[in-house]
């Protein structure tokens, strides 16, 4: 009998230090949430640059209701941009996908000095963005190491100028990407093939299946969540991809190579629009916080069929 | 012959990965005159291999350059090392009492969506009233302002990883040092905090390499002052030498060996690291 009130009192004590242990967290995130949202909402209802010289809590001087987000559907350049990001992202995303996939494979059966050769592929990942830009920026000049092995091969001097051209240099960023993060899938998908329980693929082997077969019947039917992590986490960072294009091309020749953060980051500092970029932004917020709502619920519902049918 | 493919198949992708970073390496021991000239004779390997670009980056002196720089490596390269610990400590601090709090005592079930939801959106779009915001309270260009952001951007990670840790730990320990009368806060900080000192340091350095990478952040949030490397690294050219190919290479060779070190030792974590600790190594 006397224990119960001790109990409730740890409890109690329990309950709140767990709730001062969350304390920063909410502080931080209402500091870059809640302020920067509502004065994103309202800057964006007006025309408001920093070249104004008001203070940007005076935005309402000059009030324009929803001309920014009128203008979203105008602007051409804005969805040329989202055109060009979304090829970006279809291009690299399925060739990461599948040479990730492959070299997963490969390592599946012993490598010679497989641990030197799984450290050397991962380290493209572990680059810092803007400098393996900077990498290719070099790789792709006219005189560059590309045009200097083309040219053993190739009869006469190669001098291209990869990056002056508008579609050689939407090729060389899509490189620059599949460098650098091929590596990413193959570190995920190989921990998930790794996963797949041994005596499966062996029982597998001894039933008389092929190497492929055992990959396509009972490895990747097991790796479904594996897969899909890899390719939602190298979605998202696709679409916001930034760093290596600014460094190799700043969105050119003309507006080649411009995705949808090199249009905004031109927007905010080349026009100084920052009350459209607000609008564009939120616009932005808006459409991913619904698709990541409907993927969240829709995986939510297809964990609760699995519960139940287990 | 399938057995052969497969290891011509690694052993060409390994070099395609590690071939472009060798490029960088012999543009840093190249002279100014090697940097760019008339294709077809430029080199692969530098003719006249030099420690002049390193000499350059760090002193702003150095044979052949015309004039010296004005700002030396020294500091950007301080800059990024002070940004990215203080930034890796304030996620790490923040996000393990709350990753504690939430999986433990099943308070703020919300916070682990909320975090998710700040890695989603492209920086560019959230940054004009965090611009207005820094500028507001002075902290553009400054080693503060920075790390803030930086402990911010890369709390959902230290919180995620941490929750993943909390959830595998068996409770009984610390119910057990419950029944012997210690008090939650003793409990955390002599009993749980040990057990995953570990898992602490892996998230640490993940998180320190992420911060360490940063450059949109950085070419927004700073001015001059304090500027991170890769932001400096990719600005470097003086108005007579114009870009410093080799100086840039240099630079950007010595900026990438921390992560690229920190990586390899901690690659058995990486997995877990960037799936927010859904998958296991």
């Amino acid at each position: 009998m006397t224990e119960a009130p001790v109990q409730t009192e740890l409890k109690r004590q329990q309950i709140k230090m767990a709730n001062w242990f969350t304390v920063p967290s909410h502080v931080l995130l209402a500091f870059i949430v809640i302020f920067p949202l509502i004065m994103q909402v309202y800057i964006s209802l007006t025309w408001w640059t920093p070249m104004d010289g008001e203070p940007w809590y005076n935005a309402y001087m000059s009030f324009s209701w929803f001309d920014n987000y009128i203008e979203i559907f105008r602007d051409a350049d804005l969805w040329a941009a989202i055109w060009r990001t979304l090829l970006f992202v279809a291009i690299c995303v399925p060739i990461e996908f599948a040479l990730g996939l492959l070299l997963a494979m490969a390592f599946y059966e012993k490598v010679p000095l497989q641990n030197v050769l799984y450290s050397v592929i991962l380290i493209p990942m572990m680059v810092v963005p803007a400098i393996a830009g900077y990498t290719f920026y070099l790789i792709f000049q006219q005189t560059g190491p590309l045009n200097i092995l083309l040219s053993s091969v190739y009869p006469g001097a190669m001098e291209i100028n990869w990056l002056n051209n508008v579609t050689r240099a939407f090729a060389a960023v899509v490189i620059a990407d599949i460098w650098q993060w091929t590596p990413l899938m193959f570190l995920i998908l190989y921990a998930g093939l790794m996963s797949v329980p041994d005596d499966q693929m062996k029982a597998a082997a001894l039933l008389g299946a092929s190497g492929w077969q055992r990959f396509t019947k009972i490895a990747f039917p097991r790796m479904k969540a594996v897969m899909t992590i890899a390719v939602a986490l190298r979605l998202i960072e696709c679409l916001k991809i930034f760093d290596p294009i600014f460094v190799m091309t700043k969105g050119g020749p003309g507006v080649a190579t411009q995705s949808v953060s090199l249009y905004l980051y031109k927007q905010t500092f080349g026009d100084n629009n920052w009350s459209y970029v607000a609008a564009i932004g939120l616009a932005i917020l808006i459409l991913l916080s619904v698709i990541a709502g409907i993927i969240l619920s829709r995986s939510a519902k297809s964990a609760a069929a699995q519960a139940k049918a287990a | 012959m399938i057995r052969f493919l497969r290891i011509a198949f690694v052993l060409v992708m390994a070099l395609l990965c590690i071939a472009p970073l060798l490029w960088m390496l012999s543009m840093a021991f190249k002279p100014p005159e090697e940097w760019t000239s008339a294709a077809g004779q430029i080199t692969l390997l530098p003719k006249n291999p030099t420690f002049d670009n390193f000499i350059y980056a760090f002193t702003g002196e150095a044979a052949g350059m015309v004039v010296s720089l004005d700002r030396t490596a020294w500091w950007p390269f301080f800059a990024s090392l002070l940004t990215a610990t203080v930034g890796t400590i304030i996620a790490v601090v923040v996000g393990t009492m709350a990753a504690y709090a939430v999986s433990r005592h099943k308070v703020s079930q919300g916070l682990g969506l909320s975090f998710l939801q700040l890695r989603i959106f492209p920086p560019l779009a959230v940054m004009i009233p965090v611009m207005i915001m820094w500028a507001y309270l002075g902290m553009i260009d400054t080693w503060w302002g920075l790390a803030l952001i930086y402990g911010i951007v890369t709390l959902p990670f230290s919180f995620w990883l941490m929750k993943a840790y909390f959830d595998e730990l068996p409770r009984e320990i610390e119910e057990a040092a419950f029944v012997e009368g210690c008090s939650p806060w003793r409990t955390f900080t002599r009993i749980t905090l040990p057990i995953v000192r570990p898992a602490i340091a892996s998230t640490a350095l993940f998180i320190f390499i992420l911060n360490w990478s940063d450059y949109l952040v950085a070419l927004l949030l700073t001015r001059k002052e304090w500027t991170t490397i890769p932001v400096y690294m990719n600005a470097l050219a003086t108005a007579v030498n114009g870009e410093l190919f080799g100086v840039k290479a240099a630079v950007g060779l010595l900026a990438i060996i921390p992560p690229v070190i920190l990586g390899i030792s901690i690659q058995r974590f990486l997995v877990r690291g960037l799936t927010f600790g859904a998958l296991k190594q």
